[in-house]
């Protein structure tokens, strides 16, 4: 079903083509586009024009020319359903802030810095075009990192640098010009960072035949930039070029994968095995093997990390603009009153209240984490009562230093969980179903006590079970290859786990929803840390001693305790790659205005209950979508 | 003609460290062919200097003393003189780079230049052109005769057997092929070509030169090729003593163009003497 209104803010240097590839989509799905383009660009005004002459449907496409400061603005505006924000980083972050609560979805695309992997089997000379077609002309998005392994260190430098000399810049419309300028501000960053490098003890080379005056900057190499220095890690400008070395391929991908940006990388050499390797343990969007910047509307282009995690072209960029059928129109949800400073800063106390009468309770649960229960750093343990009021249980109180804990287990977790074949977490999902329908009457007697009618509490335990099995079955999909014209050879759209998956599970459906939740994000290679529901965490914590038996250590990891506090570590938590929330109004607002510190994607029920025991919103292919990320790996052929 | 090439030891290494990856390479030719376009009084320019490097060559069957020395007289004024006088460039001895003709049309074509008063060299095709499956004694004897006879450059066609069975041989130009074959001068080939040339420079300092031959016939295409070397080696290999085209009706098309860029009328086929 189309998403209704989306917002589109444009950064000051946008191509046509850029403004486009996501309007276009937008409108072929039926969705209507308020575009907010940067002061002194003519051409979407006159789109804007052409479009409203259709007729039948003035108002599908809109354009307001103005400054940036207008973005939050437009974003805030009611009926805006979707926003989409490309630009840079920061920017992004501060509108990502400030629209929590508000209501839209934002969809982010940040930065424009890619990088270029050069092996010791490549083709330097075709891996220097790559170099010339990624940085240095008017169709490269941004700056470039180029690694280049140590044993063609000297032949690549000085071929870039003749090549370098063979470049021309000038007015963009000349024919015989490569590159031509990007404005005043482009020439501003780009002088700071050369001048920022060269203090920090770099070599900088510049060459071509470019004018020398302002706002033309020349094609720049710098190289010998020491990797603790600051300008290694902030992003790089076009028309720069920053040059690293390496030893061997390990070393490259630590580099390569040691930055927040995740756009788009190439990867040069000509042995099969060694350039599939990196390219499938890169951690970007997209990513071409001998080739560098192919583009086609058929094929998904997006980022990770703090790139975004907005696509355009292909299957992803529909579903940008398209949401499950059924689900209602986002309105804002802002709670004006919620400090982001306190909230779910302190953990209110749980002294039991009244007496403990009746047999005595089981000993407390501790946390699951690391494979095994064990206690908590505080020490301490809450109380949870049943429907009538009694005590039914302790579990432990779970604070900041256990989710750094489970955090860590979970990415130590995360390298073994991936490298397992599909027909192993399938096998490793169904074990788990097979536990649970053992584990069936002490599920059953924990739900009953929560109040559930026992046919109701057999039936969630059994549609439980079948939910594991289904997406064990279902994480045989790996992915799949796409056609695109003009290239020979495949371009595979592969689907990748997104790495520490934080889960906040509802308190409705204790079991069926931990499970539903659970599941696809196992299936998809992710690790798990998991916050069960407030009011019932017995069924899950049942479930976790089976998972202590079954699943590899750090795989899954529970941690109960107030539930506020814990959201909050997981959305400050820089190294959790995704969080998943389902609770208040106000968790929600918490968590997508602290998604901002690494830009991580959430997904959040804004306070509204969910019908788990729905296919279309306990298993439905949105739960697919969101438990993976896409990568496009472009392997063009010939010989 | 350029220095002559002193040759090195040959080390198979070189070779073996060289990678190419094709789609990569294919992707650069369709960008040479795109990207660049030079126009107007800058195209003439271009053209004109096109003309400079061309090896004007007949090789056919039925080659008599009458069509060489059409084809010579045409080498020495490549370009009708009032097109030149339009551009003002009537006085700077714009000739074709060589002729190139079979060893036994040398002594016609020799005495054809002589009678023109043109000093450009004859080259002439060799070693059992375009085969090259004689025996070595013959090729050694064509070779002496076409020197003999007045020839100052020989094209000489490597012995594709020993090609394919790797053993290599030195020279001071290399040509894309005889200009025979079915696929002859393609960009992505020469690509790979030029940046061997440059290798080879950078590690022995040598300039080896090279021409390609067979299917170049529009003007376009020759400008192609000269931003390719530009682009690939530099303003020092756009001299005739580095790098040649092998052709024969190129020079009517470029004639054509330039005719176009002085009246701004497209010339009739009669309009322009036939080479």
């Amino acid at each position: 079903m189309r998403t209704g209104v989306i917002g589109l803010i444009l950064p000051p240097m946008f191509s046509f083509l850029e403004m486009m590839w996501r309007i276009c989509p937008a409108l072929a799905v039926g969705c209507t586009v308020v575009v907010l383009v940067p002061l002194g660009s003519p051409t979407p005004l006159l789109l804007a024009q052409l479009a409203g002459e259709l007729g039948s449907f003035p108002g599908i496409l809109n354009m307001i020319s103005g400054p940036a400061s207008l973005g939050p603005v437009l974003a805030s505006q009611p009926g805006v359903q979707k926003v989409v924000f490309c630009g840079a980083v920061e920017e992004g972050r501060a509108l990502r802030r400030t629209l929590a609560g508000m209501g839209p979805e934002l969809g982010l695309v940040l930065g424009a810095e890619s990088l270029l992997l050069l092996t010791e089997t490549a083709d330097v000379d075709s891996a220097v075009e790559g170099v010339v077609d990624a940085a240095w002309s008017d169709r490269s998005p941004g700056g470039l990192r180029l690694l280049i392994q140590e044993s063609v260190w000297d032949e690549t430098m000085r071929r870039l640098q003749a090549r370098m000399g063979c470049l021309r810049g000038g007015r963009g419309l000349d024919g015989a010009v490569d590159m031509g300028a990007r404005g005043a501000a482009a020439h501003a960053l780009a002088q700071r960072y050369v001048c920022e490098a060269q203090s920090q003890g770099a070599q900088v080379f510049q060459a071509g035949d470019v004018p020398s005056d302002s706002p033309f900057f020349p094609p720049t190499l710098i190289s010998d930039l020491p990797p603790a220095s600051p300008c290694t890690q902030a992003e790089v400008p076009w028309p720069l070029v920053v040059a690293s070395p390496f030893r061997t391929a390990k070393e490259a991908l630590a580099m390569a994968n040691g930055t927040p940006r995740g756009g788009s990388a190439s990867v040069w050499s000509e042995r099969l095995g060694q350039a599939l390797d990196l390219g499938y343990r890169l951690q970007m969007g997209t990513v071409w093997i001998n080739a560098h910047g192919l583009r086609d509307p058929a094929v998904p282009t997006g980022g990770c990390k703090e790139s975004g995690s907005s696509w355009h072209g292909g299957l992803d960029g529909l579903y940008e603009y398209l949401r499950p059928s059924g689900t209602p129109a986002w309105l804002p949800y802002l709670s004006e009153n919620l400090n982001y400073d306190i909230f779910g800063l302190a953990v209110p106390s749980t002294l039991p209240a009244g007496s403990e009468t009746g047999p005595g309770p089981a000993p407390p649960f501790g946390l699951f984490v690391g494979g095994r229960f064990q206690a908590p750093g505080a020490r301490s343990s809450r109380p949870i009562q049943d429907s009538h009021g009694n005590l039914h249980g302790y579990v432990a109180e779970g604070g900041a230093k256990d989710i750094r804990g489970a955090v860590e287990a979970a990415h130590q977790a995360a390298p073994g969980w991936v490298g397992q074949s599909p027909g192993t977490r399938a096998a490793l999902l169904w074990a788990l179903a097979a536990a649970l329908e053992r584990r069936e009457s002490t599920l059953v007697s924990r739900l009953e006590r929560q109040g559930v009618e026992l046919k109701a509490a057999k039936a969630e335990v059994e549609l439980s079970v079948r939910r594991l099995r289904a997406w064990g079955a279902r994480s045989q999909t790996q992915g799949h290859s796409l056609q695109v014209a003009e290239l020979r050879g495949p371009v595979l759209r592969l689907r990748e786990p997104l790495g520490v998956l934080a889960i906040v599970c509802p308190d409705e459906w204790p079991l069926l929803a931990f499970v539903s939740l659970l599941a696809p994000a196992l299936a998809y290679g992710n690790t798990v840390v998991l916050v069960p529901s407030g009011t019932c965490p017995f069924p899950a914590l049942e479930v976790c001693q089976d998972m202590a038996t079954l699943l590899p250590v750090g795989l899954v990891n529970v941690v109960t305790g107030d539930r506020d506090h814990l959201t909050r570590c997981l959305a400050l938590h820089q190294d959790v790659q995704a969080l998943w929330y389902f609770g208040s109004a106000q968790g929600s607002q918490f968590v997508e205005w602290a998604s901002a510190g690494n830009l991580k994607p959430v997904w959040v029920n804004r306070g509204y209950r969910r019908a788990w025991d729905q296919e279309a919103e306990g298993a439905g292919s949105e739960l697919e979508l969101r438990a993976a990320r896409t990568k496009s790996l472009w392997l063009p052929m010939g010989d | 003609m350029a220095a002559q090439n002193p040759g090195t030891e040959l080390d198979l290494s070189w070779i073996s460290k060289i990678q190419v990856n094709q789609p990569a390479v294919l992707r650069r030719a369709e960008q040479i062919q795109a990207r660049r376009t030079v126009k107007k009084e800058w195209q003439a320019a271009w053209l004109l200097k096109a003309v400079t490097f061309i090896d004007l060559t007949t090789l056919s069957g039925d080659d008599t003393s009458s069509n060489i020395q059409r084809l010579c007289y045409k080498a020495k004024y490549p370009i009708r003189e009032d097109l030149l006088k339009a551009l003002n460039m009537h006085d700077k001895d714009i000739t074709t780079a060589a002729v190139c003709v079979y060893p036994a049309r040398v002594c016609d074509a020799v005495k054809a230049l002589k009678a023109a008063g043109c000093t450009i060299p004859v080259a002439s095709v060799a070693t059992g052109f375009p085969a090259a499956q004689t025996h070595l004694k013959t090729r050694l004897e064509e070779i002496r005769l076409a020197v003999e006879d007045g020839a100052m450059e020989i094209d000489v066609v490597i012995n594709r057997t020993l090609v394919l069975t790797g053993q290599w041989e030195g020279s001071d130009f290399i040509k894309t092929s005889t200009g025979k074959e079915t696929v002859n001068a393609t960009f992505p080939v020469a690509i790979v070509m030029l940046r061997a040339i440059r290798d080879f420079f950078w590690k022995t300092g040598n300039k080896v030169g090279f021409k390609p031959a067979g299917g170049i016939r529009s003007a376009k295409d020759s400008l192609a090729w000269l931003s390719l070397i530009k682009e690939e080696l530099g303003d020092e290999w756009l001299k005739p003593e580095l790098f040649r085209i092998g052709a024969s009706t190129l020079l009517s098309d470029i004639e054509r163009q330039i005719y176009h860029h002085v009246t701004g009328r497209y010339a009739a086929y009669h309009d322009l003497p036939m080479c």
